[in-house]
């Protein structure tokens, strides 16, 4: 696993009138979960699928060790689960991971979909299509679908909504064995206690600025506390 | 390539299972086809066998617009337009997998309208069949690819249902006048003039390289 760094600088984003970012800067060393916090609005997904390469900047950049986050070089690098699974729901689990891999032209789709599978505790149910899947399953074949090519950076924007209490522990120690075997996460969440345990970086984001920023260990108590401040004193 | 292969398997294969287009193009083009039939005078008489060609190409572009429609509407569902959007390839490969996947579903629906638009206007098409499959296949390359494209862009948009045709029909419309003029001498046992098929190949050609080369930004939020 190679290490990536990401860096913004000056980042606008707008759609028609409405400033979604408003020129963010933002450096993320490789190996580091960043949690990305705010407000509905505050443009915390916005920014996670310009890292993607799903969004164009208005004006300024955002590169991962220097290549532009659009080029085809860096999308290789990115994995994304997003609220949405991005699976058919006429397709299997194992038909869905097949197709990802393919589309990162893997050698060994459906080798890699079946190892995958087993280390979800999927494979019982591989052959089964997604449309019968709890919001549950759906969201680890997800997960599994964002690991399918090894990326080395991993975005994930509300991964734990619809996740009882032991899924979202389950993804939360998944999340954390991947950040400690060098992988560089960005979590957007509105999940304190979540955020407080994975991250060692938080940035809060506020109409499209950054409003807080710290690095260092975090408590949950401490990080609710400061996200309030920062919000209340944003301009 | 490959990435053109997947999507082509996997829109088929999506096909096969619900099998919700196909219907519904089959069902539309079969009604377009009856309701020609009655509104006609004198049913099967020389000159609506004149106007045959004309009309068989109306029933396909209308069937393709439901089914162009469908092609990234089911991209929709769980954001999986994004999971496209994401793989690590020139994007114009995603355009021409659903392209080829569209060509395959349209392809069908077309067969079995021009069997059911011989027996009501009873022509013979047996006798023609090869080179009339030549020509819809050029004539459906440049309808399925540009349609797709605009299929993507009509998608992300508030009034996508009338979207499509809105931005399909015009550009169509020298493709549809090489298509139509192709089919009217192949019908009437004329050689096809040969500006027409031309006429077909460099449409088909610039659809596909335009399209192919401005894939990539209609993809970005």
């Amino acid at each position: 696993m190679s290490r990536a760094h990401i860096e913004a600088r000056g980042l606008f984003k707008r759609f028609g009138h409405v400033e979604a970012l408003a020129g963010l800067d933002l450096t993320l060393d490789a190996g580091e979960c960043l949690a990305l916090l705010g407000p509905n609005g505050a443009g915390k997904s916005t920014l996670l699928r310009i890292v993607a390469g799903l969004a164009r900047p208005s004006e300024g950049s955002l590169s991962i060790d220097g290549d532009a986050a659009h080029e085809r070089t860096a999308r290789r690098r990115i994995g994304y689960i997003g609220h949405a699974s991005l699976l058919y729901p006429e397709l299997s689990a194992r038909e869905n991971l097949i197709f990802a891999g393919r589309l990162y032209d893997l050698a060994d789709p459906p080798g890699r979909a079946d190892e995958l599978l087993s280390e979800e505790g999927l494979s019982e149910v591989s052959q089964r299509l997604v449309s019968g899947f709890s919001r549950g399953m759906a969201q680890r074949v997800a997960i599994a679908r964002g690991l399918v090519h090894d990326p080395d950076v991993l975005l994930l924007d509300e991964p734990f909504t619809g996740l009882d209490r032991r899924a979202a522990r389950r993804l939360e120690s998944r999340l954390d064995a991947l950040r400690r075997s060098g992988h560089t996460l960005i979590l957007v969440t509105h999940d304190l206690a979540s955020a407080a345990r994975l991250a060692q970086h938080v940035v809060v984001l506020s109409e499209g600025r950054t409003v807080y920023e710290s690095r260092g260990p975090l408590e949950p108590d401490s990080l609710e506390r400061t996200y309030v401040d920062a919000l209340e004193d944003a301009p | 390539m490959r990435v053109a292969a997947a999507i082509f398997w996997k829109d088929l294969l999506i096909e096969w299972r619900s099998r919700d287009r196909i219907v519904a193009m089959l069902l539309f083009s079969l009604l377009t086809v009856m309701v020609f039939h009655f509104s006609l005078p004198g049913g099967a008489t020389a000159q609506t066998q004149a106007m045959a060609p004309g009309l068989l190409w109306i029933a396909y572009v209308f069937s393709a617009l439901f089914g162009l429609g469908r092609s990234f509407s089911l991209e929709l569902e769980n954001d999986a337009l994004s999971g496209l959007a994401l793989a690590p390839t020139d994007r114009g490969w995603i355009l021409l997998g659903k392209v080829a996947a569209n060509l395959v579903i349209l392809g069908v629906a077309q067969a079995v309208t021009a069997l059911v638009f011989a027996l009501v206007f009873d022509l013979s098409l047996l006798p023609v069949a090869p080179a009339l499959a030549g020509i819809v296949v050029l004539g459906s390359l440049g309808l399925c690819t540009v349609g797709t494209f605009f299929s993507a862009i009509a998608v992300q948009t508030r009034f996508r249902e009338v979207m499509l045709p809105l931005l399909l029909l015009p550009v169509l419309w020298p493709l549809l006048s090489a298509a139509v003029r192709a089919t009217t001498a192949l019908l009437a046992g004329e050689p096809v003039p040969s500006e027409a098929i031309q006429l077909l190949i460099v449409s088909d050609a610039t659809y596909l390289i335009v399209s192919f080369l401005s894939f990539d930004f209609i993809l970005d939020d």
